[in-house]
């Protein structure tokens, strides 16, 4: 059996190829025409975002047929920023089997090996579909993708989670119960050394209350609008596979609630749907969820949230990525603070 | 007195990010923007002064360290009305600076 590293081995900068440079695009052109089996023309490699921990390009393609017709194709190359996370090799792994259980995923084509000096990197299909959550939240044009939603990822969490923990047991995953989550959490807010009443308020009220029955399944860790492609029917595909451990279903489901993904909306799942219509629709697709334990799992995440804002408003304050988006983040504390209170002293939010 | 005041300057500016906003590449763009939320919360932290406000809405209990580590050893519950009612306020008046227009900070205003 094959063995996973279990973060990226830290390239060298220096020998890291610009994708869009001449030698990187031979070289994605050279790994496209493998995977594919096809000679294959790289037209243009565009830029679309350079995130704080990863990079993504969109390739351009002319992919040869037989009889000499081509067809233009569009492919999606992404980089790691840094060595923090989950390996891409092991992040394609985790996609693929995702993909292969009926989840929605772009498909994953290549993971180029060091040699290529591409980076920590994947090469995937490319989905056509809106990642902006606050234009399919509001755009007319997605109403029906909006009243599918619920039902789209219900199904696709349900079909994640029924996979038992054998069929991940082979890659370095991390985890652990809703108690040990929440003291990794804590861990963390004392080594940043700040002290956010409300912050401490959602510890002491989640720690009588987080469950300590032992992970049951893979969670996605990061399913929430914002890494959704949403086409005009509803869910075409879920992005991001970073942050994947091994969980119960309740910590997906609790975190696609969190207030941050609501954009402004009023409905309390990513804006777009009601509690019982996510509910009603994963138990619809076998899903088997713990409804007692939903709005602890709820609290967890927006405590979540507010952690990483605090995490990325350290980023600045400690110099280790100097950004006024960061620091700026780092005032987002107020709004969680304020939800935390709302959800404990009034029992909802 | 210094003239413009501080909180004037700081609009001087805001108004300048916003003209260099649309005539910047995306990514710089989208930093003018958050670099001219940032100077609407420094000027609204210079007229409210919210590390006081959440001193006071917390001095019945020893402050905002007091609090955090009173409800770390367990002395202070989580669910002591008092206490919610202390931390809502010290909520609001940081949210105020933070994000006046969140909308969490009105439900919580509407309700306490």
């Amino acid at each position: 059996m094959a063995t996973w590293p279990a973060t990226s081995e830290g390239h060298a900068p220096l020998s890291t190829l610009d994708p869009a440079g001449e030698e990187g695009r031979a070289v994605l052109a050279h790994i496209l025409a493998e995977a594919l089996g096809a000679p294959v023309v790289l037209r243009e490699v565009v830029a679309l975002s350079g995130g704080a921990s990863s990079a993504t390009w969109r390739l351009d393609a002319e992919v040869g047929g037989s009889g000499g017709a081509s067809e233009a194709r569009c492919f999606i190359f992404q980089r790691s920023a840094n060595a923090l996370g989950l390996s891409r090799r092991v992040q394609a792994e985790v996609m693929r089997r995702a993909g292969a259980l009926g989840v929605p995923v772009p498909p994953v084509l290549a993971v180029p090996d060091p040699e290529a000096r591409l980076g920590d990197s994947v090469v995937t299909g490319f989905v056509e579909g809106e990642a902006l959550a606050p234009k399919w939240l509001r755009d007319p044009a997605y109403a029906a993708a909006r009243s599918a939603l619920a039902a789209d990822c219900g199904a696709a969490l349900a079909k994640l989670h029924a996979a038992p923990l054998a069929h991940w047991a082979d890659l370095p995953l991390g985890g652990g119960s809703g108690a040990e989550l929440l003291e990794t959490m804590f861990a963390t807010y004392r080594r940043i050394g700040l002290d956010v009443p409300a912050f401490d308020l959602a510890f002491a009220w989640l720690r009588a209350r987080m469950p300590t029955d032992p992970p049951r399944c893979l969670v996605h860790g990061d399913f929430r609008a914002g890494n959704f492609l949403v086409n005009p029917s509803g869910l075409a595909a879920v992005l991001d596979w970073e942050l994947p451990h091994l969980s119960v279903p309740e910590e997906d489901l609790g975190w696609l609630c969190v207030q941050a993904w609501r954009f402004g909306q009023p409905l309390p799942v990513g804006g777009f749907a009601g509690r019982e219509a996510l509910v009603e629709s994963y138990r619809a697709a076998g899903g088997k969820v713990d409804s007692g334990s939903l709005w602890t799992w709820e609290v967890f995440g927006n405590l979540k949230w507010g952690m990483s804002c605090l995490q990325l408003a350290d980023d600045h304050v400690s110099g280790r990525v100097p950004s006024v988006e960061r620091a700026a983040i780092g005032r987002r504390v107020s709004e969680v603070a304020a939800d935390l209170v709302h959800a404990i002293a009034r029992g909802t939010l | 007195m210094s003239h413009p005041s501080a909180v004037q300057l700081l609009e001087a500016v805001r108004l300048f990010l916003k003209e260099a906003e649309a005539a910047l590449p995306p990514r710089l763009g989208f930093h003018a923007r958050v670099a001219g939320n940032v100077l609407g919360i420094v000027s609204r932290e210079l007229e409210a002064d919210p590390d006081r406000a959440e001193a006071e809405a917390l001095a019945a209990f020893g402050g905002a360290a007091a609090v955090c580590a009173g409800l770390r050893d367990g002395s202070l519950s989580p669910a002591d009305p008092p206490l919610l009612a202390a931390l809502t306020e010290a909520a609001v008046a940081r949210l105020a600076v933070d994000n006046p227009r969140y909308p969490t900070l009105a439900r919580l205003k509407a309700q306490s």
